[in-house]
Order: structure tokens, then sequence, then C-alpha cells
């Protein structure tokens, strides 16, 4: 499922990287999102966009629109 | 010896940075760009210190990146200072492995070491250097704990081992590629090429070309993604190694952001906390240190007056000197206490980690028109007074969105416009004159929105409409920082537009004192720039249905300050500069008598977002960086107030019923509206720098 779609609290771990831009691509991989890297969705903003995730001993806000383009599976 | 610091953002490298070298930074901007670059001495040494961007990785896509690679290339250090937040180890450690690849030397600082003890984490500094084959020291540069022993390492020298980061399969295909290269730091660029990375296209050959389709079938995935990942497998393993978690302590951030970013308290909290800013910087407390100083200077301007007057000095002299000089520095005086006050608000904002907060909240909105969420904060700042507001812009990051926010901040109504409006609405509209300035800054608003849609898919269409951001945990701001901070940015301030304020200054006495016969001492009708004023009233015309001349010497008057549009105004009509009321100035006789309802609005309208006061211009001149940009900018904004001021009295003229332009009025919003959510930015591009072949 898509990462966007992971409720609050939810852990995941990320399974497909489609992102279409390069340089976004790019800056989340160098941010440490990896296949099979271990995410933490910890907070949405009050309008839902963007989404604080937890990973990697620290905390990243992302847009929805780029989640949407990542592929997870849920870790119950 | 040269040493360059690098490291990521929130890292602690400005703290790291502040401490080395003291007072004696330089600060400029690194070449083409509106980013900051700072150099230094480290005390007590003669090694020069560099800091550079905050980056976390040495990709060839942003422009910060592209800085730090063409200062290890170009400038060539001798040293690198990598700081690390040893609580963010894990995802620090990513611009390390980078690091290592070239063949300068670098000095690992572990950063936080206080904050590392009372979280109850130890790092093994020992194993971690074996592991990474450079140097490791543990600092706190908030504690100002091990930076001697750090300082010490830059002149010792390197025992280096190369650690094999990637796996056989990748180190072979390393291997077999540096071969073949023969310049500086082959490794770096050996992986690079194997990245694609267009910087080193030149280096490019077939053999690379082979060794990346290998590699790419192996993996069944592209190049970047398979070293990024191979590099964090790589730091997992040493984290495991080095770190030992002894017991996990909670800190107080989730608890706060629980409130400050609940969905219900959010919004509220940020709303108080706005008033708050604007009240001290340009509320009641700014504005009465604006007083204060306009009053020393007066008395200052006074004495010297007087005192030369005593020694026999010329009238023109005198006036040059207390008219055009120390009005002038009184008026770059005049800012600064409302400045500091700005600035340590911003900073305070900043280092709580509030500020990201506040992006967060507001990203979205923002994001549509081009701008960032933090955008919000220079508006308000401006509405107060556009010098501190343009001057707020610099907590935006990204360069394109700072530049539009500069450019538009003015368009907001500032509290100099007031008199302004206070004349003519009340003269002309009386009952409806509170209604009449309400919808002023309505209009202000709009003709923000429609500036901010138009330049984003114009000149500043590179914006990515991406978020992605570090938050901060919470922290208690540190003095030595905060003042260093607002001392740097007063300084900057006082250097860059200070001297734009007080020669334009100068220019306007000079042209209002004289006549062409250079006569001095002459009425306001013949002096210079009321005869300038005369050749170029047809240019209002449009706006005003006259010409004008009167109209047009108070407007290029209000350059200097728009409060002395009125003033202006007054003493033109023959009263006295400190007339007010509507009755005296429009009455029948003089050069005002001719204006009407309508082009006392399109007035109004011109003076609202014509080119702001010197003292804004300055301003913007130093966040724009250039000339060429200023002058674009503020023809951009005359520009756009002469259309809009002509088409107000156009129409306004042919209407002859209030309800009908209120009607008009709700209807243009409406489509303004349906305009925003269609043309509003979706598209993703690249930063639009100089630095890749894209855009040169």
């Amino acid at each position: 499922m898509q990462l966007s779609k992971v409720k609050v609290g939810q852990k995941a771990k990320i399974t497909k990287l489609n992102i279409q831009n390069k340089e976004i691509r790019r800056h989340l991989l160098d941010m440490g999102l990896t296949r099979g890297t271990e995410i933490k969705v910890k907070k949405k903003a009050p309008m839902g966009d963007p989404i604080d995730i937890e990973l990697r001993d620290y905390e990243l806000c992302i847009s929805k629109s780029d989640l949407e383009q990542i592929d997870v599976e849920v870790i119950i | 010896m040269k040493v360059g610091l690098v490291g990521n953002q929130n890292s602690g490298k400005t703290t790291l940075f502040n401490y080395l070298t003291g007072m004696n930074a330089k600060i400029g901007n690194w070449p083409g760009v509106t980013i900051e670059k700072k150099t230094g001495i480290i005390k007590g040494t003669n090694y020069e210190l560099t800091d550079l961007p905050g980056i976390y990785s040495l990709s060839p896509y942003s422009i910060e990146e592209e800085i730090s690679r063409k200062f290890v290339f170009e400038e060539k250090p001798d040293v690198i200072i990598n700081i690390v937040d040893s609580t963010s180890l894990e995802r620090s450690l990513y611009l390390t492995t980078q690091l290592i690849e070239l063949d300068t030397k670098v000095i690992v600082a572990l950063n936080m070491a206080d904050i590392l003890e009372r979280r109850g984490l130890s790092i093994d500094c020992k194993k971690l250097e074996e592991n990474l084959g450079v140097k490791v020291c543990k600092i706190s540069a908030l504690k100002e704990t091990g930076i001697d022993e750090l300082v010490s390492e830059i002149n010792k020298l390197e025992k280096k081992s190369k650690s094999k980061i990637f796996d056989e399969n990748i180190e072979s295909s390393i291997d077999s590629i540096q071969k073949n290269i023969n310049v500086p730091h082959s490794r770096f660029i050996s992986i690079k090429l194997l990245e694609m990375d267009e910087r080193f296209i030149k280096l490019n050959s077939k053999e690379v070309d082979n060794e990346r389709e290998k590699l790419s079938k192996l993996y069944d995935t592209d190049l970047e993604e398979i070293i990024a990942t191979e590099r964090y497998n790589f730091i997992e393993k040493i984290k495991k190694e080095c770190c030992k978690k002894v017991e996990i302590k909670q800190g107080i951030t989730d608890k706060l952001d629980k409130i400050f970013l609940n969905k219900w308290l959010a919004f509220p909290i940020f709303v108080i906390i706005m008033f708050l800013v604007y009240y001290l910087s340009v509320g009641v407390v700014g504005s009465s240190t604006v007083d204060f100083v306009a009053d020393k200077v007066d008395s200052f301007g006074l004495w010297v007056s007087e005192t030369f007057e005593g020694l026999g000095v010329s009238e023109w002299l005198n006036s040059l000197v207390v008219d055009g000089i120390i009005a002038g520095v009184g008026a770059v005086l005049g800012f600064i206490p409302q400045l500091i006050i700005l600035f340590i608000c911003i900073s305070c904002l900043e280092t709580t980690g509030y500020m990201s907060r506040i992006a967060l909240l507001l990203d979205k909105l923002f994001r549509k028109l081009g701008l960032s969420g933090k955008s919000l904060i220079p508006f308000i700042v401006g509405s107060g007074c556009s010098v501190p507001g343009i001057m707020g812009t610099r907590i935006i990051e990204n360069q394109d969105e700072r530049e539009m926010t500069s450019i538009l901040v003015p368009f907001i109504p500032c509290s100099a416009k007031l008199p302004i409006i206070a004349l003519f609405a009340g003269y002309f509209f009386e009952n409806n004159a509170g209604l009449v300035s309400a919808s002023l800054y309505f209009f202000a608003i709009i003709v923000i929105i429609i500036s901010a849609l138009i330049l984003s898919r114009t000149k500043f269409k590179h914006t990515s409409s991406s978020y992605i951001s570090e938050l901060p945990e919470y922290k208690i701001p540190n003095i030595k920082y905060v003042a260093k901070d607002v001392w740097d940015k007063v300084i900057a301030f006082i250097k860059r537009a200070g001297s734009v304020i007080l020669i334009c200054s100068i220019v306007i006495w000079f042209l209002l004192s004289f006549s062409f016969n250079f006569e001095y001492g002459v009425e306001v009708e013949d002096s210079m720039l009321a005869s300038i004023g005369k050749t170029v009233s047809w240019v209002f015309y449009p706006i005003l249905g006259t010409n004008n001349w009167g109209a047009t010497v108070s407007a290029v008057q209000g350059l200097v300050a728009k409060e002395q549009v009125v003033s202006s105004m007054a003493v033109i009509a023959g009263l006295s500069e400190d007339v007010e009321s509507g009755s005296e100035i429009f009455a029948d006789g003089t050069p005002f008598s001719g204006f009407n309802k309508a082009s006392a609005y399109a007035f109004m309208v011109f003076n609202l977002f014509s080119a702001p006061c010197f003292g804004a211009i300055g301003a913007m001149k130093r966040e724009l960086g250039s000339n060429k940009k200023l002058i674009k900018t503020v023809m951009f904004q005359t520009i756009c107030a002469w259309i809009l001021a002509t088409i107000t009295y156009q129409v306004g003229s042919r209407i002859t019923n209030i309800a009908n332009l209120i009607i008009i009025l709700v209807l243009i919003s409406i489509v303004i509206c349906i305009l925003i959510s269609k043309f509003s930015k979706k598209s993703d591009g690249c930063s639009g720098c100089p630095y890749c072949d894209n855009c040169k």
C-alpha cells in the first residue's frame, strides 16, 4: 500500500520507491528512505499534509503527494 | 591552512563556527546565489575556516550540495571537519561516508555529546574510528567541550585507512573504474560516475557504462538506489557495533507537538504567537522605538543647524548636512531598534524549533502560490513596516521562494501608508472611510495572490512543489547564539540597505531644494523635482484624469518615506507640512482641487503598490543581491501600481453607484478563487540555479 495511507502510530517497511522526479527520489534516498527501511508515522499536519514520519532515529516531514509514490508493507 | 566545516542542518554547525571564529567572521554570499558564506580565522591559530551550507549528501541536485562540491574541488581545503549530530548518528553518517571517499583529510566531530549522555546513549569512538578510517572527536559546541582537542587534530598528520563500504561486486567495479581516472578524489568520482553524475560526465567511458549495466542487472534497480542503500547498510552495521542504548528516555518534543500541531489548537496558538511577534516588532513596542530615535535625530539635527547658523555656515550647506545627511542617517537608524526586536523574535522562533512547525502548518496553502509556509511571517510583519518584513524573508531557505516573498511584501499596506489612506478616504468617502480602508487591504491580498501566481509561472517557475524537511526537537534558545545572530543581521542591514537609503535621501533633498538655476531655497513649485514632476505628470493622467504635477511630486517624495506623501501635498498646497486635513488640502485653489472619489481611490492604489520607500528598497537590494534584480523588481511593482490605479480610475469614474461596485468586486473575487485552484503550482522542477547544465 502507499505510505501516505499508513495511519498515525503504525509502523511499516518500505518495499518500493516509485518516485518520478529524479531530484526528489535522490533526496529521499539520501535521507534514508531505502528499501527495507522501517518507518513509523508519527504525526500529520492539521490539514493532513505534510506527514511526519520517524526513521533511523530522526523525524522527517514529507508532503503527501511524495508519500503516495512510496510503497510499504505495514508491520503489525 | 584551509578548513571546511561540513554537516547536516541542525547539527550545531553554526554554534561551532561561532565558537571557533569569535567575532572575526566575514559574511558574504557564495558567487551567483544569495546563500550565506561565512569565513573566519580559528581563534589562536592561523587556520581559515569556511562554513559550508547544511547538506545531507553530496549529490548533484541542489545548490547547497553543488556549492560544497565546488569548494572541495576548486578551493582545495586541507582539512574537512564533518560535524555530526550524535543523536541522529545513522542519518548523519550518510554524508560522512561520502566525505571519506574524497582525498581530503576528514575529522569527524561528534557534537551534542552532552545530550547523548542525558539520553542514556553512548558511542564507542575508537570503534567508529576503526570502521570509518578517520579520526573521531567528541565535542559539545554548546557546552564548549572537546573543542581544543578538535583544533589540535587539524594539524596532525593523517593516518587514514581506506575503508571498504560497499560489497564485493560494487567495490570491484569501483576499483576498475578508479584505475583509469588520474585526477584527485578518484574514488569519489568513480562512485559518482556509476551514479551517472552529470558534473563528471566528461570522465565517463564505455568501461564505466559496462560496469553500471552489470551492477544494475545484478541488483535489479538503478545505481543511485543501490549505492544509497549500500551506504545505509554499512551505517547500520557500524551503529550495531559502536552504539549502546542504556535507557530510552522520551523527550518532551512529542508531548509539545501534541499541543502545537494539534488539529484544534495549532492555528489559534499560531495566531497568538504571530500577534505577539507583530506587537513587539511593529506594534506598540516597535513603533515607540522608531519615534524615540526619530526624536533624538530631530533634536540633534536642530542643534547642528543652530550651531552651523552661529558659525556662519551657508544655508544650503547647513540644509545638506541637516536635512539631507542627518535626516538620511536618521532614517536608517530609526529602523534599527525595530529590526533588533524583530530579529530576536525570529531567532527565538528558529532556535526553539517552532519555526519548522509554522512552515508545516501553512506549507500546503502557500506552496500553491510558489511561496513557502514561512512566507506568512514577513507579510504579517510587513503590515507594520516593509523594512523588517523584507529582512525577515531570511528565514526562507529556498532562494526563489525567498526572493518572491521579498518582492511581494511591499504590496501589503504598511503603517506609513496609513496617513495617505486616512487623508483620501477620510475626505472623499466620509462615512464609508472604514469600509474603503478595509477594501484596500483586501485588494492588496488579492494583488499579492495574483502576482504570486504570475511570478511563479514566469520568473520563478523552478520551485518544486515538494516538501521534505526535518522537524527538529524543541530546544531552549541559546542567548549567545541569538545575540550573535541578531548582531550579524543588523550589521548586514546597515551595510547594504543603509547606503541605498542615505544616497537616495540626499538626492531627493537636492532635487527639492534647488531649482534648475542652482538657486537654493526655492519654493516647491520652482524646484527641480517640481519641474521633473511637471514634465512627467502625463504619466499620472490616466490615473487622475488631469495633469497634476503636485500629485506626481508627492508620489515621488513617497519614495523617501510614504508618510511624506501627505506632508508633501500639504506643502505644495501652500500650507504648513503638518497639516493633515482634507478640507484644507483639497480646497479650491490648491493644485489638488481637481481630485474626486475615483481619482482619490486610484491615487491611493498607486501609492500603496508602487515602489516602496528607500528603506524597503534598500532591504530588497540586500535580499535580492543584485542591482539588476532590484531595478526589475522596482519596475515590476511600479508598473503593477500604475496598471491597477489606471484600471481603478477608468472603471471607477464610470461607476455611479456603490452597490454596482461592490457586486463587481465580489464577482471578481470569485473569478480569482477559481483561477487559483485551476492554475496553482502542480508541476515539479529543479531549483533553477546556475550550477548544473540545465539552466546555464
